[in-house]
This record gives structure tokens, sequence and C-alpha cells, in this order.
């Protein structure tokens, strides 16, 4: 998909950064109903296994086996879990700060937008030292009812071998 | 039939720890008192990595994995870097992954297929079988210097395959695998050849986590912890508001430190019948299993099995969702001891050969739901397994025991159909206390038998 690129500073990057910005404040202030409600009825939110491959085999995303691959309910219910109060890997919660650079926006299929942009999220725990988790995301997002809506985030993590214990937190 | 091989002085059998204690004294395993030593010590790790870790058995991966000559994947043996790869004969081999000049590892990416395992360092090559085929600058050699013939990859002591799960030994004199696995082939046949066979799908989510591998063991086969761990799931209505709800089944020892058990759902529950396979395919368990086996598998939706010391299945019958119906998959398990605090988690989706487009595809999404790093059931056991190795370092904390209790006086199921010691009802820990026995036994035994 090579829609036409709307460069920053320019009034739908603005607004998808900024879309970006407030998901991500949304999630370190551990809002996961109100984080929820940006998705749309038909997500996919995905989160491909990575293997260690030669150059030549290409990035390594293994298509068949995924760390999370969620649709509307199942994300619902992550959501929902996570304002329990027996979700034990994040009760007590964790602190996340989610980072969110590189954002690049193209026009999408469909009307969509067509959204990548890089994150760092840390993950301090307990009395534990900082866990980092780092990658891509590839979102396609979707104007509805003239707000933003996330239609599909497939999430391709740096590491083939996630080295932090689980992946309880949300990206 | 086993030779027996003489322990090396500084780990003779019976070994005092330091501190004056002997293995036997810090696992009462029989009567269910396990010191909370043994997961953390560093002194007790070392004596791990001889005793079991060159000497048990491994599970390496499925056939599935290779199909073709040439495809490779790399795994641990134990807790060894080997190469497991289908030779250009279409021979399954595993070697240590390791280059017979300066060790460097001769396959460096998870997967491939490769005519030729190439070291990068100074560019020796060898055959998919192992065999060293070129060495740069061989002329500058001198005659004898250097014997080719001698120089393969180092291959596993023993390799065996048990329905296309292939296992390895480091060690030449343990039993072969059929017999190591003894009666727990019986119960392996119920989960992996039910209908026919079954496929890994894609490859492992690997993870890892800073505790103890034992208490990852330990967690496999425990019914209990259900209700209590995955508290947020019954919240959500994922899992029945009953705190015995798991405990209607059996738990079962067969010996060589091999445990499992069968978990029935609430009766009448047809998701829970036929190990929770899709109706279509409970013709093919009559084909496939002896009438016991059947009979089994039939009345149960639930079964986790560990192959001592380290391989698991689960297969389980759960919603991935709130709300939603029950699903089955088959879940493989391996632990890999990075230290004494922290270890690294393998873990595999199987799919029966013989199932459906739709049944693979609901499985699948149930699986990584539910289980894996970011399953939703299984991120709240390694929160539990890091804050049990966590508080189980200090001195003070290492004078005590753990409680393994459930079930210590519980008399054997006379009524099961299957082999091995069976105990009715599913909430007991009689499970554990045979791995931590078998441990023991391994631990302590002089030759490399085992005995």
């Amino acid at each position: 998909m090579s829609g036409a690129d709307h460069l920053p500073g320019s009034p739908l990057h603005n607004e998808v950064t900024h879309f970006l910005y407030v998901e991500a404040k949304l999630l370190d202030n551990s809002r996961y109903s109100d984080w929820f409600s940006l998705f749309t009825e038909d997500v996919r939110y995905w989160m491909p296994v990575r293997t260690t491959r030669f150059l030549a085999a290409g990035k390594g995303f293994d298509e068949d086996m995924a760390l999370i691959d969620d649709n509307y309910i199942s994300l619902k219910t992550r959501a929902k879990r996570l304002e329990s109060d027996s979700a034990w890997a994040e009760s007590p919660p964790s602190r996340t700060r989610h980072f969110i650079t590189n954002v690049m926006v193209k026009d999408g299929a469909a009307g969509e937008i067509a959204v990548s942009s890089c994150f760092m999220v840390t993950r301090t725990r307990s009395d534990r030292d900082y866990q980092f988790f780092t990658g891509v995301r590839e979102d396609s997002l979707r104007c509805i009812e003239g707000g933003l809506r996330i239609a599909r985030r497939k999430i391709l993590i740096d590491q083939t071998v996630i080295t932090n214990t689980n992946l309880s937190i949300l990206f | 039939m086993f030779r027996t091989i003489k322990p090396s002085a500084a780990s003779a059998d019976r070994a005092r720890l330091s501190g004056g204690e002997t293995l036997e004294q810090l696992v009462r395993a029989e009567e269910g008192l396990v010191s909370r030593r043994i997961f953390t010590d560093p002194e007790i790790y070392r004596i791990e990595q001889e005793k079991i870790f060159e000497r048990a058995w491994f599970f390496i991966g499925h056939e599935s994995e290779i199909p073709n000559p040439g495809d490779l994947v790399t795994r641990p043996c134990g807790v060894d870097p080997v190469v497991l790869v289908r030779d250009d004969e279409g021979v399954i081999r595993v070697f240590l992954n390791s280059c017979r000049h300066r060790g460097m590892r001769v396959c460096r990416t998870d997967k491939d297929n490769a005519r030729f395992l190439r070291c990068p360092y100074h560019g020796w090559a060898y055959r998919t079988d192992g065999s060293l085929v070129s060495v740069p600058a061989e002329s500058h050699y001198g005659p004898g210097e250097l014997e080719k013939e001698k120089l393969g990859l180092i291959p596993v002591a023993q390799l065996g395959i048990y329905h296309g799960l292939i296992f390895a030994t480091w060690n030449e004199h343990a039993p072969p695998l059929k017999e190591w696995l003894g009666d727990m082939a019986w119960y392996l046949d119920i989960i992996v050849n039910r209908t026919g066979g079954i496929e890994i799908v894609g490859t492992p989510q690997i993870w890892d986590v800073d505790c103890s591998w034992k208490f990852a063991v330990d967690n496999f086969t425990d019914n209990v912890h259900v209700f209590s761990a995955h508290q947020s799931l019954v919240q959500l209505g994922m899992l029945p508001n009953d705190p015995d709800f798991a405990c209607h089944g059996n738990m079962i020892t067969t010996g060589n430190g091999h445990i499992l058990h069968f978990v029935k759902g609430a009766p009448g529950e047809a998701a829970f019948l036929y190990l929770g396979l899709p109706k279509e395919m409970w013709p093919l368990f009559d084909k496939n299993l002896k009438p016991a086996q059947k009979e089994i598998a039939a009345a149960h939706g639930i079964s986790a099995g560990t192959v001592w010391p380290n391989f698991h299945w689960l297969q389980l019958v759960t919603s991935g969702e709130m709300n939603g119906h029950p699903h089955a998959y088959l879940n493989f398990r391996l632990e890999l001891p990075l230290g004494p605090t922290r270890t690294r988690m393998y873990s595999w989706l199987a799919i029966d050969k013989a199932a459906s487009a739709e049944y693979r595809k609901i499985s699948y999404e149930t699986y990584v739901r539910t289980f894996g790093p970011g399953g939703i059931f299984d991120q709240d056991d390694m929160e539990n397994w890091e804050d049990c190795t966590i508080a189980n370092v200090g001195p003070a904390a290492k004078r005590h025991t753990l409680h393994h209790t459930m079930g210590v006086n519980r008399k054997t199921d006379p009524n099961w159909p299957g082999p091995g010691r069976a105990y009715s009802d599913s909430y007991g820990e009689m499970t554990q206390r045979a791995w931590y026995a078998e441990w023991r036994r391994m631990m302590t035994a002089a030759d490399g038998a085992g005995k």
C-alpha cells in the first residue's frame, strides 16, 4: 500500500500523532476501558512471533504463530482483566511509559489511514529494574463519527526471545 | 543392561552440601516437604548440570518442524545448544551447535534450510549428516595434522522418536527412550496419536522468566492453583466460579518421575469429552487407540503431563474470551534453565493432522489468547514463579521447606483403566511429590543410568 504521504506538520499527520499520544497516555494512566474504546469492532490486534533469520529469509516474522492475536472481544477481555483486582501479573500494576516516535502517515486502502510508528515501552514492576520493549506498530486507522479509531494494529516486536517475563502490558 | 560409570570425585553420590546437609535431607518428597534451598541455591544448580542435564532425555522438537532435507532448527538439549536437522537422506539428527575447531555456533538462526552447516569463523563446513567436508587452508596442515573424518559435529549420545516427538540425551548409558518413557508412552499415545498424529503450528514462542526452572515444572500438573492464580478469569466468567471445579479427575504417576492428570468438565458438558476435539474426529479415537486409552480420552476434557524432567503437554478446553465458547488446544512446553533463578520457556501449539481448517483456526486463537507470554492465563503463572523465586534466595528462607502434602495419605484408585498409580480427585500434590522424588534419585545416583 503506497498511498500519498502526509508529512509532519500537515493537518492529518498532526491529528494522527496527537491521537497516538492520547492513546499512549491512556495506557500509562491505566485507563484500559477508555483505551479499548479507540478500537473498531472488526479490529485485529496482533503481535506475530519473530525468529532470527538470515537477511535473505526476510525479517523473521511468523505469520502462523503469534504472541498476541486478539479480535474485538478478546481485546476487550484483556482490557477488562487489567481493571480487575486479580490479574496478578499486573496487580499491583506495573508502571509503564509508552514512547511513540517516527510517526509516518499515508493514505491507506478503503479510505483508511496507514500509520507506522516506533515504540519504546518501559515497564518497571514492584522493586525490579526497568524492562524495555521496542518495535514498530503498523496501524490502520479509520475516521468514525469525526474521531479516529484503530481498525488493525500489527505490532512488530524487535525481540525473538521475549526476555521480559511476559507480555501482560498493552502496546 | 547398563554399564556403570564411575562418579567423579567432586560429585560423589550422597555428597554433603555446604552446611553439611544432604539432598536426601532437603527433599523429603514422600512427606511432601521439599526444602526451599533446592530452587535457588547455585551449588545445587551446579550439581543439576551434571546429574540431570547431562543424563536425562530431553524433548528437542517434532518431526513436522523439519519436514524436508536440509531443514533445521536450533534448540537446547538439556542446557547445551543443538541443531535439529533432517539430513540429505531424510535422517533426523541432533548435533551440538558448535564447530569442532574453535567451538563457534555453526547455526546462528532459529530455523533454516541448508545443504551445509558452515562455521563463519574459519569456514569449516559440515554436511547435514554432521561430517566435516571442507576446511579452508587445508593444504597448510601437515600430514596427520587434520583428521577430518574424526572431526564431524558432536552428535547427541542417543536420539529417539516417539510418534514424531524427537527426544535426545547426552548420556550414552541412559536407558533407550522407550524404556525411559515406560508407562508414560501409553499416555503419550492418547495425547499425540489419538487421531493418527499431530503437527506443530509455526515456530515456538520463547521467553525468559526470572524464576527457578523447578517452579515452572511444579506448576504444570497443579490443578489446585487454577481458581486462585487465574481468579481474574473466574471474575470474567471464563472459568467456573467454583473452587472445586478442576477436582473431577485423576492424578497419575507412571514411574521414572513422569506425571500427568486427566480432568473432567461439568457432567454432561460435551466440550469436555474426547479431550475437547470436535465430534467429527471422535471415530478416529477408536481407530488409533486401545479401548482403555479411548475410554480415558472420551471421558475427559483436560490433561497435563510432564515427561521427566522438563517436557510438558497441556491439553486444555477453555474459552479465549469473555462469554465465548470453550475450544480445545494442545500445547507443548519446555524449560531451559539459564541459571538458578532464570529460565527460558519454549511453548508450541500442536494440532491433530486430521483437524479441519475451522478447528485449526479456533484452536490457534484460543491458545494464543490464553497461553504463552501474552496469554491471559499464563502471564499470571509467571508472576507467581518469579515471586516464589525472589522470596526464596535468602538464607532464612532456605532453612524452611515448602508444603506439598495434599493427598499424601491417599490410596490409589483401583478402577482407573490405565497403567501407573492413579489417584482419584485431581486436587492433590502426588504428581509434584513423584517429580521431586525422581529429582532426588537422579541427583544422588552414582552412575549414568541413574542407578
